[in-house]
């Protein structure tokens, strides 16, 4: 059984531990805290991670600092799960894209919830960046999706999302070295309950900044209405840079939920937000910041054979991932630094990731 | 204060130096140092109860914040030209190298 304290990393260790199948406890979460225990979007994460295993057993005491977690069996299929509005269905949507491909019958879950707020990877970024990677490692056919059917917008929430993904043996093992160049950049504005002409001062702003790189760069405009423009109002733009080698690197910005913070002008939205997206590409790698531990989780649990992937500096929470691998798997990475070149100027820093799969096999999967 | 400023700058290259291929011991070895220190500054009120007071450093360590999210480098300012500069060749209208095109 693996012990921890506090509730820092709470996801990483519920799903490195219904993946390892290993028990954990989890003592003092926020026990000094003025209002100790669990919060609400913790208890809604517990439910989730219970209704895609079978024979999952959760004890939480009386004030809801420690909690006992013995995994089930990763089982999928059909999930509707109300994701709680304090984070957006980003949060929860994260775990599901590590755990779902090691499901016995596919994963088709509907989340419902905020799906854009400014602290969590939204889902469109998710959307974007997430789905090319996990098909780079063998994940793929028309099944792997995300889809925003309703926009839900913090702290109102009312979106709705689609997650299918299909369920494989293995995962291929990669080697992810070279990300090579741009070569166009993508992106969605959107607005709901706010003017439509919202989504079109963000995209001119953001263009101002990046056509000075490249010509090919296009961003939709996205106005919900109606019902699917959920229950608040709001606007924000997610931008991706795509490689010739097929990598991925994402930015976001959302504005801040009704009510709380300054209000922003969708000009600034859109300038920060591109050049958040230039401070990813001076990150660089193969895999952008937000999916560094997806990427690491996968490759983990591949085939037993080296998998290399470049990233760019390790984000805080990767390195904990990074950490809590060995813990769960007894697998360390090579780290190696690699210098940038005299005369190159692609950015950072970059740093080869290294290892052999632990030769993790879905054994519930079911054969047809 | 001028004096030694060669000292000190090779002093601060050897580090960084040093610094490049801990990389693994930084992610992997300091989990141990971390758990020291803790348990000093509980006192007890009438015999019968705990003084219990948050310690910010702790609450970093055990209940931080769990979201995935890399902040931004605060140091770079995209408006510069130089940082602009410095990322010319990740696009195909830059640099290429010579055995490629």
């Amino acid at each position: 059984m693996m012990e921890f304290e506090g509730c820092s990393c709470f996801r990483q260790r519920l799903v490195l531990s219904t993946l390892s199948g290993k028990r954990v406890k989890i003592r003092n979460i926020r026990s000094k805290d003025d209002n100790p225990g669990l919060r609400e979007f913790e208890a809604s994460f517990i439910r989730l991670l219970d209704k895609v295993t079978n024979g999952t057993r959760i004890e939480i005491n009386q004030t809801g600092t420690v909690l006992f977690y013995q995994p089930g069996l990763l089982y999928g299929g059909s999930v509707e799960h109300e994701c709680h509005v304090q984070r957006s269905v980003g949060y929860y949507l994260e775990a599901l894209l590590m755990l779902a491909p090691f499901m016995k019958t596919p994963l088709r879950a509907v989340l419902k919830g905020v799906t854009n707020d400014p602290t969590d990877p939204s889902v469109d970024l998710l959307k974007i960046t997430a789905i090319p990677l996990m098909k780079t490692f063998g994940i793929d056919g028309d099944s792997l999706e995300i889809k925003v059917v309703k926009r839900g917008m913090a702290p109102g929430g009312g979106g709705e999302v689609h997650f299918t993904c299909p369920v494989r043996r293995s995962m291929k093992p990669v080697l992810l070295t070279d990300p090579g160049k741009i070569k166009r950049i993508r992106g969605t504005a959107f607005s709901v309950r706010v003017s439509p002409q919202m989504a079109n001062r963000i995209v001119d702003a953001a263009r101002s900044i990046l056509n000075k790189f490249i010509p090919d760069i296009y961003i939709y405009t996205d106005h919900m209405k109606g019902l699917n423009s959920g229950k608040s109002p709001g606007f924000g733009l997610t931008l991706v840079a795509e490689t010739v080698n097929g990598t991925f690197l994402g930015a976001e910005v959302m504005s801040p939920p009704q009510g709380q913070g300054d209000p922003v002008l969708p000009e600034d939205l859109g300038r920060n937000c591109a050049k958040l997206l230039l401070e990813e590409i001076y990150r660089g790698g193969c895999v952008d910041s937000t999916n560094q531990s997806l990427a690491l989780l996968y490759m983990t649990l591949g085939q037993q054979d080296v998998s290399k992937t470049l990233l760019g500096p390790l984000s805080p929470y990767t390195v904990e991932f990074l950490r809590h691998i060995r813990d769960f798997f007894q697998i360390m990475f090579r780290i190696e630094p690699q210098k940038p070149g005299e005369d190159e100027c692609k950015g950072g820093e970059k740093i080869l990731m290294t290892c052999v799969g632990a030769g993790y096999s879905n054994i519930s999967k079911s054969i047809k | 204060w001028k004096e030694g400023l060669a000292e000190k700058a090779t002093e601060a290259y050897l580090r960084q130096q040093r610094a490049a291929p801990n990389l693994r011991k930084l992610v992997y070895g300091t989990v141990a140092e971390e758990e020291e220190e803790d348990s000093n500054n509980e006192e007890e009120l009438g015999g019968l109860f705990k003084v219990s007071r948050p310690e910010k450093s702790k609450k970093i360590r055990g209940d931080a914040m769990d979201c995935s999210r890399f902040q931004p480098d605060s140091s770079h300012d995209w408006d510069q030209e130089e940082m602009l500069a410095s990322i010319r060749d990740c696009f195909v209208t830059g640099k290429w190298d010579e055995d490629k095109d």
